[in-house]
């Protein structure tokens, strides 16, 4: 089937209801600095400056730009490593290999660099490539660092100074998985769905007593859907994302929980509450191992289908990566970025979710992971229950249709 | 929170007389944490926490623990066990308002 072009003209307007802390709004401080709402720990830097996957954001991706350095400055190799491993700053190493046993985690998105200097590449071409590289590479996933001012011109000379000192034979690794090529590929946490090995299941079975509580309106999910959840909801979360035609767009479970709880129960259940993440597992456990079965046939669908995937290439953000640059096969997917192994999107990547995420202790929805994606990469977020999130997950939960249902998944 | 008390016990899917397994326990607890004021004072009250497992295994008492600080909120506990005969493990949980929980596994050999 040949895919639609995207029609952005009957996209519906949404008002969130979403937790202040994701609802992406930015706030102007007394002194007049503005910074991002977002949860704490996370930036709170406001990028409004850069692109965004908003559908009303029509400004064109950064523009293709050529440069030389600047005359009068020597590289130093010293500063240009420290440069390249600086975490503020790309960290280079987070897509490609250079020696050192300090280097950790490399990546393996970009090719490894560990002997770049044999190649005797002009500095003016690695300076270029640095500044930004889609003048060689159209199609390259690495950012346009010197162009979108992630490094001043200065500190790229001392890159390339770096870059030039880089020579064979490469030594050989005292640990394999210092290098990202060799290294061994991370095993998962085991059973998701055993209690004593997932806490995700403890709190999703917290939801029980949610699920029977009555609301401010007298109402509780029990009372209309009987038999319990497990039996009530049976099947139905392999349906989402899906178009709902009463509200004009297309919905995962928690967004419809954000608008469905209140007429009912009278309970607000804003998305990526605590209550709403709860709720939405206990939901989708009642269909664990049942197929996913997104209908992406209708035409409503089929046009969200095409707008998500426009947004899954789109280029946004200071660092102008699209999710395809980690996610799809031909470029990052399968690869280590510093040390994390990115998942293929083309494979699955939502029949997890909520899913329990050991390193932050606390079980997450699918949008509160997008949240996570997009702020590092520069751009600011949108709220959690946008139409353009909720379009992107119909793109990717298509890609589960037919496999079983696993919910809460349990992740780093 | 889900009720306190629920007790969730795990054995390898399969059994072999003589194999010793890796019996894994999840405990629906709040464990108390010791609360102090603003002067650094322990504020004195009944804590409730888990004190003691308990563990039987044909019937007859095969090991007590006995847990210390750092035991987190609803806690996880593993051991082996050498599986003689068939038969049922209950591993009890004491806490010190009196609460006694119990969870049991029957061992069959297959």
């Amino acid at each position: 089937m040949a895919a639609d072009a995207p029609d952005y003209s009957r996209v519906p307007r949404w008002s969130s209801r979403a937790i202040p802390e994701a609802r992406g709004d930015i706030r102007t401080e007394p002194d007049g600095r503005r910074v991002a709402v977002r949860y704490p720990g996370w930036s709170t830097t406001d990028y409004g400056k850069f692109r965004t996957y908003a559908y009303d954001d029509w400004r064109p991706e950064p523009t293709v730009s050529r440069a030389i350095a600047p005359a009068g400055i020597t590289g130093d190799p010293t500063k240009g490593r420290a440069l390249f491993l600086n975490r503020q700053k790309g960290p280079c190493t987070g897509c490609h290999l250079v020696p050192g046993d300090d280097v950790w985690p490399a990546g393996s998105v970009g090719p490894d660099l560990s002997t770049i200097g044999d190649r005797k590449l002009p500095d003016a071409y690695l300076y270029q490539q640095l500044w930004d590289p889609r003048v060689v590479f159209p199609l390259t996933v690495m950012p346009p660092w010197g162009l979108q001012g992630i490094f001043t011109p200065e500190e790229l000379v001392h890159l390339v100074a770096y870059l030039q000192t880089l020579h064979g034979p490469a030594t050989p690794e005292k640990d394999p998985n210092r290098n990202p090529f060799t290294r061994a590929r991370p095993v998962g946490f085991g059973d998701n769905l055993d209690p004593t090995n997932n806490p995700g299941v403890v709190r999703a079975e917290d939801a029980e007593a949610l699920w029977k509580e009555r609301g401010p309106a007298g109402k509780a999910c029990a009372d209309c859907h009987a038999g319990g959840a497990a039996t009530a909801m049976r099947g139905v979360a392999t349906k989402y994302p899906r178009h709902l035609p009463a509200w004009g767009r297309v919905m995962a479970i928690e967004d419809f929980l954000s608008v469905h709880a209140p007429p009912t129960t009278g309970r607000t259940l804003a998305v990526e509450s605590a209550d709403n993440v709860s709720l939405t597992m206990l939901v989708k456990m009642a269909s664990n191992g049942l197929p996913v079965a997104v209908d992406t046939s209708s035409p409503e669908a089929r046009a969200a289908l095409a707008r998500g995937r426009v947004s899954f290439g789109r280029r946004v953000g200071e660092r102008n990566h699209a999710c395809a640059d980690c996610h799809a096969v031909d470029q990052g997917a399968n690869k280590f970025l510093g040390g994390r192994f990115l998942a293929d999107a083309s494979g699955g990547l939502t029949r997890h979710f909520p899913t329990w995420r050991t390193s932050v202790n606390d079980a997450w929805d699918l949008r509160r992971r997008f949240q996570w994606c997009m702020t590092p990469l520069g751009m600011n977020m949108l709220a959690a229950d946008a139409v353009e999130y909720a379009e992107l997950e119909l793109y990717l939960a298509q890609f589960d249709n037919g496999k079983p249902m696993s919910v809460p998944g349990i992740r780093h | 929170m889900s009720d306190i008390g629920k007790v969730r016990l795990r054995l390898p899917s399969t059994i072999k007389a003589g194999d010793v397994v890796q019996v894994r326990c999840l405990i629906i607890h709040p464990m108390e944490r010791i609360e102090r004021d603003k002067a650094g004072k322990v504020i004195d009250k009944k804590y409730n926490y888990i004190t003691k497992v308990v563990v039987s295994y044909l019937g007859k008492t095969v090991s007590t623990f006995d847990t210390t600080q750092s035991v987190s909120e609803n806690p996880y506990f593993a051991f082996t066990l050498k599986a003689t005969d068939p038969g049922m493990v209950t591993v009890t949980f004491l806490d010190t308002l009196g609460g006694k929980y119990e969870g049991t596994a029957q061992i069959a050999f297959g």
